[in-house]
């Protein structure tokens, strides 16, 4: 008679041991692609800021902190009433399963959009409040309503892909259907420059500038853009986004006011063509597939109870999986994300060899966007996607350390 | 049920559809004395609408005087438009007085509620905006726009195509005159609640505006299961959710422009459409339908994706292929361009029904019976021409309201049942 495997040595188990295992060795090696930076020395932020404004942003800081973990504890509360309740809203479909659990998905969307509106807008309130948004809350709400269509787009073709598959694959469906969203993370990162509305070319002294970051940090073809957005705020920003042909680097026409220095606006660029040079928007998609896959397995395991994701009752349920699953990974993600952060500013440094006119904009950066330069920890856990403005000035000096002889 | 009440408004038809040609082409010409008397009146009417407010408000009926001074005045500006837009044949009387062939009928002054009397500026707002569909903003937008017709309204281009048609036939076809009849219809009950000759909203039902309506057996037509209830929720966001159905019918009409090319040729070269391309193109249209439907919230549930038959309570009829007449469809193009012109028209009606719907469906949780009616009107028009276009039938769309034949055997495929798995 043949012994009954032990639970440790069934195919299955050994199958997912070595995913795991496949996992965390990709993990690693994503990890360590992106250079890992010095530590500065230990700073008190109120060598460069005022005593008053690091009260100041801090009350301010916290406010959002608040209203966001409200927006995201309700967001939770909605999605549980709608994993529970929202099946009963199948009735408003004539559709088939797939089309009916789109109907569900975006009814899902809607929901929690409805539900985090007021949050939306105290946010809104309190950033008029202290002159860093100029945006009205009607078009605030208008414009949020309207990017709600975008997210319905989405939602609706992941819902047509996995439970498309889930028809045929059953319990597996998980496994084509990463592959699938891996497609249209890379696809989406192509064109996502394409997608930014209102912008233009930079020109002038600040494109020769980067023209010449540009070959200091080893790239070449780089697209330079200007968003504008001082019609809503007054808080500046820069992005490196696309893929090959279309890497570009959009600056908010926010920092080309002349409350930042060419200089200033030197170091940004730098630290935005150090994404372009290290490949960071595809690593970021690569983080994005090492996340999606845990999440995938999960929303199979819970929706089962449902009848799995080929059915349109088990749509809400896998809503509120993914959906906190997204929140429970966000300080993971955060830590990646500080991590490429910093080796940008690293990498721009290294380009501009100018630690104070780094250190003048990151104090310039805080003033400006009434952002804590040394938030909690727990705070940065959270909600840090950046090192905090004190790390980033720490990190001049350590800049500066390195390069003495 | 409006359908069962006698409305207080009501429009009389009697007009032959004989139109004597000379007076069509000067018809605009005829036309300019009247305008101009009616201008006078609507002047005086103004007034008169003021004090009947004002005496309404305060005694709960309208009086005798007033009432009787301004039903004249409604009936003359329908005789007016009736006669401008060739709806009827006839010189009208100065007068307004009964027994023209596109006539109205309004009832002696009954007690109206105080309130709708006293909001009553602000209650005609959307059945204005709705008239504007009908009788055009009076300004046109331009072509780069995207504009165009959609600025004339729906009578105004009925009127336009219907000259042509009655100066070169003598008479002008019924589908047109009844489309314009719709039209006045639904303009005399909006004046006559305006200057509170009754407290009845107007009803933009096309079923119950003109009397007994004819029933044809288009080889396109569109029947109805629907029940009125909409989702206040999917109503909400109805714009949104539909996006992904745009996105799919966009790629499918461009797999239909090709089918429809390669329909045009074969059904000019076979005289009949293959069954393959027939099935494929009905299949689209019923999609377009549905999703347009769900979009304008003539429909309420989320439509599949795939075109079914009978998977839709707003549904369309397509009969089966039948041999066509090889000139019409050589010259398909050419000859679709007035039924284009007017289903653009029904376009702007649609999205006005659509806008007026939306509020309507989110604080009642229904849609209003004449404004589902009449988009399912607009819909069913602009099924009929893409029937003709894409070569699925030669049979030219109907203008107007209509009644189809109830069906003969009943066809389990178009058994709707709501369904979600």
């Amino acid at each position: 008679m043949r012994r009954p495997a032990s639970r440790l040595a069934r195919p299955s188990t050994l199958v997912l041991l070595a995913g795991v295992a496949l996992w965390l060795w990709a993990a690693y090696a994503l990890w360590h692609s992106t250079a890992s930076v010095p530590e500065g020395p230990s700073l008190s932020p109120h060598r460069f800021f005022s005593a008053s404004f690091l009260e100041r942003s801090s009350s301010y800081e916290r406010f959002l902190v608040v209203d966001g973990l409200l927006a995201s504890l309700t967001l939770l509360v909605v999605l549980a009433v709608y994993a529970r309740r929202g099946q009963r809203l199948m009735r408003e479909s004539a559709a088939g399963r797939v089309g009916t659990g789109m109907l569900l998905g975006m009814l899902g969307f809607a929901v929690v959009w409805l539900a985090e509106l007021p949050f939306g807008l105290v946010g809104v309130w309190w950033q008029r409040d202290h002159g860093v948004s100029h945006q009205g809350y009607l078009e605030w709400a208008v414009e949020s309503f309207l990017g709600l269509g975008g997210s319905f787009l989405f939602i609706a073709a992941a819902l047509a892909i996995a439970m498309g598959l889930a028809g045929p694959l059953r319990r597996w469906w998980w496994i084509a259907a990463v592959p699938a969203f891996i497609g249209l993370a890379l696809l989406f990162a192509f064109l996502s420059p394409y997608l930014v509305p209102s912008t233009s070319p930079l020109r002038g002294p600040h494109l020769a500038e980067a023209r010449a970051l540009e070959r200091r940090e080893g790239v070449e073809g780089t697209r330079f853009a200007v968003e504008d957005v001082d019609r809503f705020t007054t808080a500046p920003n820069a992005e490196a986004t696309g893929l090959g042909p279309t890497r570009t680097v959009i600056l908010w026409n926010t920092l080309l006011s002349d409350d930042f220095s060419r200089a200033e606006v030197r170091a940004v660029l730098g630290h935005e063509i150090a994404h372009i040079a290290h490949e960071d928007p595809l690593k970021q998609v690569g983080w994005l597939a090492l996340f999606l896959i845990p999440a995938a397995g999960l929303i199979e395991l819970f929706t089962r109870r449902r009848g799995g994701m080929a059915r349109p009752e088990a749509v809400p349920v896998a809503l509120l999986v993914l959906v906190a699953f997204q929140l429970l990974a966000t300080p993971m993600f955060n830590l990646v994300t500080r991590r490429i952060e910093a080796s940008a500013d690293w990498s721009s440094l290294e380009a501009t060899h100018e630690p104070a006119v780094a250190r003048a904009m990151f104090r310039r950066l805080s003033t400006t966007s009434h952002g804590s330069p040394d938030p909690p920890g727990w705070t940065a856990l959270l909600y840090g996607s950046h090192p905090t403005i004190m790390q980033r000035i720490e990190m001049t000096y350590a800049w500066e350390r390195a390069r003495r002889p | 049920m409006d359908r069962a009440e006698r409305r207080p408004v009501r429009l009389v038809v009697s007009d032959d559809l004989r139109r004597g040609r000379g007076s069509v082409f000067f018809r605009l010409w005829f036309a300019i004395p009247f305008l101009f008397w009616l201008t006078l009146w609507g002047v005086a009417a103004f007034f008169a609408a003021v004090a009947n407010w004002f005496a309404t408000l305060f005694s709960g009926t309208s009086p005798q005087v007033l009432h009787g001074f301004l039903a004249r005045f409604v009936r003359f500006a329908v005789h007016t438009y009736a006669y401008l837009y060739l709806a009827a044949e006839p010189l009208p009387g100065f007068g307004g007085r009964a027994g023209y062939p596109i006539d109205v009928e309004i009832d002696p002054p009954v007690r109206q509620n105080r309130w709708k009397v006293g909001f009553r500026l602000v209650l005609v707002v959307p059945a204005l905006f709705l008239l504007v569909a009908f009788f055009g903003s009076g300004t046109t937008t331009s072509a780069s726009s995207g504009g165009g017709v959609n600025g004339l309204g729906l009578l105004v281009v009925a009127a336009f195509l219907g000259w042509f048609f009655a100066l070169v036939r003598g008479r002008l076809p019924r589908g047109l005159r009844d489309l314009i009849a719709y039209g006045l219809s639904y303009a005399a009950q909006t004046w006559a609640y305006l200057t509170l000759l009754t407290d009845r909203y107007p009803s933009s039902d096309p079923l119950i505006a003109i009397g007994p309506l004819p029933v044809r057996e288009d080889p396109v037509r569109l029947e109805s299961s629907d029940d009125l209830r909409r989702s206040r929720l999917t109503v909400f966001f109805r714009a949104l959710l539909a996006i992904p159905h745009l996105i799919w019918l966009v790629l499918w009409g461009i797999a239909a422009l090709l089918a429809a090319i390669g329909n045009w040729f074969a059904t000019l070269f076979t005289g009949t459409s293959p069954a393959g391309l027939h099935r494929f193109l009905a299949a689209y249209m019923r999609y377009q339908l549905h999703v347009f439907a769900y979009l304008y919230l003539v429909g309420n549930p989320f439509p599949g994706f795939t075109g079914e038959r009978g998977s839709y309570p707003i549904e369309l009829r397509i009969a089966e292929r039948a041999p066509q007449n090889r000139w019409t469809v050589g010259f398909r193009i050419i000859l679709a361009l007035p039924a284009l012109l007017i289903g653009n028209a029904y376009g702007t009606l649609v999205f006005t029904i659509a806008v007026l719907g939306w509020f309507a469906a989110l604080f009642t949780g229904t849609m209003p019976l004449g404004l589902r009616n009449a988009g399912a009107l607009a819909l069913r028009y602009g099924a009929q021409v893409n029937g003709y276009l894409f070569m699925v039938t030669d049979a030219y769309p109907y203008g107007g309201p209509n009644v189809a034949p109830p069906p003969l055997t009943a066809d389990p495929a178009f058994a709707y049942s709501p369904r979600g798995a």
